[in-house]
């Protein structure tokens, strides 16, 4: 779960399956849009963060996976498509939007440490001192809080359960005195303005989503192939069941020049595959037992066909 | 006397069964029953009914052996059919087409007398010999094919009825048989020579007669009773 400010929501809660991406992600370049789209799935999260038009970042995660730019966009579009997701869209300040970044992105500077062991004060102190871009993650096993920082200068408190950035670090800090509690401490060095490339600009996003769309048609026709196939199956197992029997009647009722009747008859259905219906069979009846007449009388082939008829109902459901 | 009115009884019964059962059942059946019906019409009317009028009329007499000739090729087809069903399974055709090809056939047939000089009795034998030649091969024929038919339907309903149309024919066999023995070798012109061989076979030709009216009565009405 990747925790992250809601910022000022300009979209929530849209079905990115229903979307084009690609058509979306062109009109926040256009409106030189800063903040980030954040999509979740069942199975991971995906973050895109733009600043001033610029997608300065793609995130793919999940359990078991780390994707970032092109893959982390090809992921994120295949997963929305595939349906089940839930697309927000937040603004945020431009400086907000580089800190996100630096959360996803940026150098692990201190990973995990006991807060009982360092001294956050010292911390925060060294931060403002080295003029720092970046964020801290403090965490407990309840809770976790994300102070962000701009040229050493706290740009603003988030925790969980919270739904705005804060301006003071009261709860933020709350969580630093939890027992167990620990801190991440990510930078990022550098003119992080200039050294990122945007992404809508190297990377043919429409050709990534009209991938996705292919891919997700092949999925798509393959699930039906295979369903159709499964339909076909159970129906041919359905014929095969009803000739079994109406062979088996014909035999008790015919003797063997009646089986090969019903054979004879059934085959005149040319089935192809095809539902074998009321309809159908009514014309089956009918040609059997005209067929039946050279050989038995009347009563012998009406109770041959009645016992059809039931034994198909018993078949049917 | 008594024995043509005893004879015709039977053939009356015959054909009236046999010309329903060719109305009331399925359509393979009709050229078999329309075969038998027209025994009725063609030989045994002139045959065992002489007192009735105009029998003496020579057209009347040469239409009745014709009749009986095209009476063993009309079943002979009919049994064909039915075989050709129990191993293809595809039968086509209708009733009305069965009755009017016969009566076109029969139609065609007197028109041929007709346009043709007056049967005499010598013409009348030839044709009668004819007509017995074909009655005794295709009954032959028509048991063997019978076989195979009673073979290919041993397990259905109506399988007997193909073992009682066998003795049907062992007995026409054995009444045009004999009937065409008498006719080859001129026996009636010559029966005190051959006094035995005579007797012998007009005894068979009245006995098969005889047994094939009633077969033949017996074989639909049995016919009948499979295929209620």
């Amino acid at each position: 779960m990747i925790l992250l400010p809601r910022g000022n929501p300009v979209k929530e809660n849209i079905d990115p399956g229903k979307v084009d991406l690609a058509g979306a992600l062109g009109k926040m370049r256009q409106g030189k849009f800063t903040g980030y789209l954040r999509f979740d799935f069942p199975d991971g999260t995906g973050v895109f963060i733009y600043q001033e038009g610029r997608l300065i970042s793609a995130l793919y995660q999940s359990e078991r996976e780390n994707l970032i730019a092109y893959d982390g966009i090809a992921r994120t579009f295949a997963e929305s498509l595939a349906g089940s997701g839930v697309l927000n869209i937040y603004r945020l300040s431009t400086d907000l939007a580089y800190s996100i970044h630096a959360l996803l992105h940026g150098e692990m500077l201190h990973k995990g440490q006991d807060l009982q062991l360092i001294d956050i004060k010292s911390l925060l102190v060294r931060m403002r001192e080295d003029k720092s871009n970046g964020c801290l993650r403090i965490y407990s096993p309840e809770h976790i809080a994300l102070i962000f920082y701009r040229n050493g200068n706290p740009l603003g408190f988030f925790h969980d359960g919270s739904t705005e950035i804060e301006t003071t670090a009261d709860s933020s800090m709350s969580v630093a005195r939890e027992p167990g509690a620990k801190v991440d401490v990510l930078v990022t060095r550098g003119n992080i303005e200039t050294s990122l490339a945007d992404l809508m600009e190297t990377a043919d996003v429409a050709g990534l989503w009209d991938n996705a769309l292919t891919e997700r048609r092949r999925q798509r026709e393959e699930r039906e192939s295979t369903t159709s196939r499964t339909l076909e199956m159970k129906e041919s197992e359905r014929r095969q069941k009803a000739l079994a029997l109406f062979q088996r009647s014909a035999q008790a009722h015919l003797g063997k020049l009646g089986v090969s009747l019903v054979e004879k008859e059934f085959e005149k259905m040319k089935l192809n595959g095809g539902q074998l219906n009321e309809a159908l069979l009514s014309g089956f009846y009918g040609n059997l037992s005209k067929a039946a007449k050279l050989v038995a009388g009347p009563s012998k082939i009406e109770l041959m066909l009645d016992e059809m008829k039931k034994g198909f109902k018993g078949l049917s459901k | 006397m008594e024995f043509q009115s005893v004879l015709a009884l039977f053939w009356l019964i015959a054909g009236g069964v046999s010309f329903y059962f060719s109305i009331g059942n399925a359509r393979v059946w009709t050229s078999i029953a329309v075969g038998f019906f027209l025994i009725l019409l063609g030989e045994i009317i002139p045959g065992a009914m002489p007192f009735l009028p105009g029998l003496d009329n020579a057209y009347v007499l040469a239409m009745g052996h014709i009749i009986g000739t095209i009476s063993i090729l009309v079943m002979s087809h009919g049994f064909q059919e039915y075989y050709v069903f129990t191993r293809t399974l595809d039968f086509e055709g209708s009733k009305r087409f069965v009755y009017l090809s016969v009566l076109g056939v029969i139609a065609a047939s007197l028109v041929f007398l007709l346009i043709n000089p007056t049967p005499t009795e010598e013409v009348r034998k030839v044709i009668r010999i004819v007509e017995n030649t074909n009655w005794v091969f295709l009954s032959l024929i028509n048991i063997d094919l019978i076989r195979k038919i009673y073979l290919n339907v041993k397990d259905t309903p109506i399988s007997n009825g193909f073992i009682a149309f066998m003795v049907v024919f062992a007995c026409i066999f054995l009444w045009k048989g004999s009937q065409l023995y008498i006719d080859v070798f001129n026996l009636e012109m010559i029966k005190d020579t051959f006094p035995l061989r005579y007797e012998i076979s007009f005894w068979c030709k009245n006995i098969g007669n005889v047994l094939a009216s009633i077969t033949v009565g017996g074989t639909f009405l049995y016919l009948g009773k499979l295929l209620r």
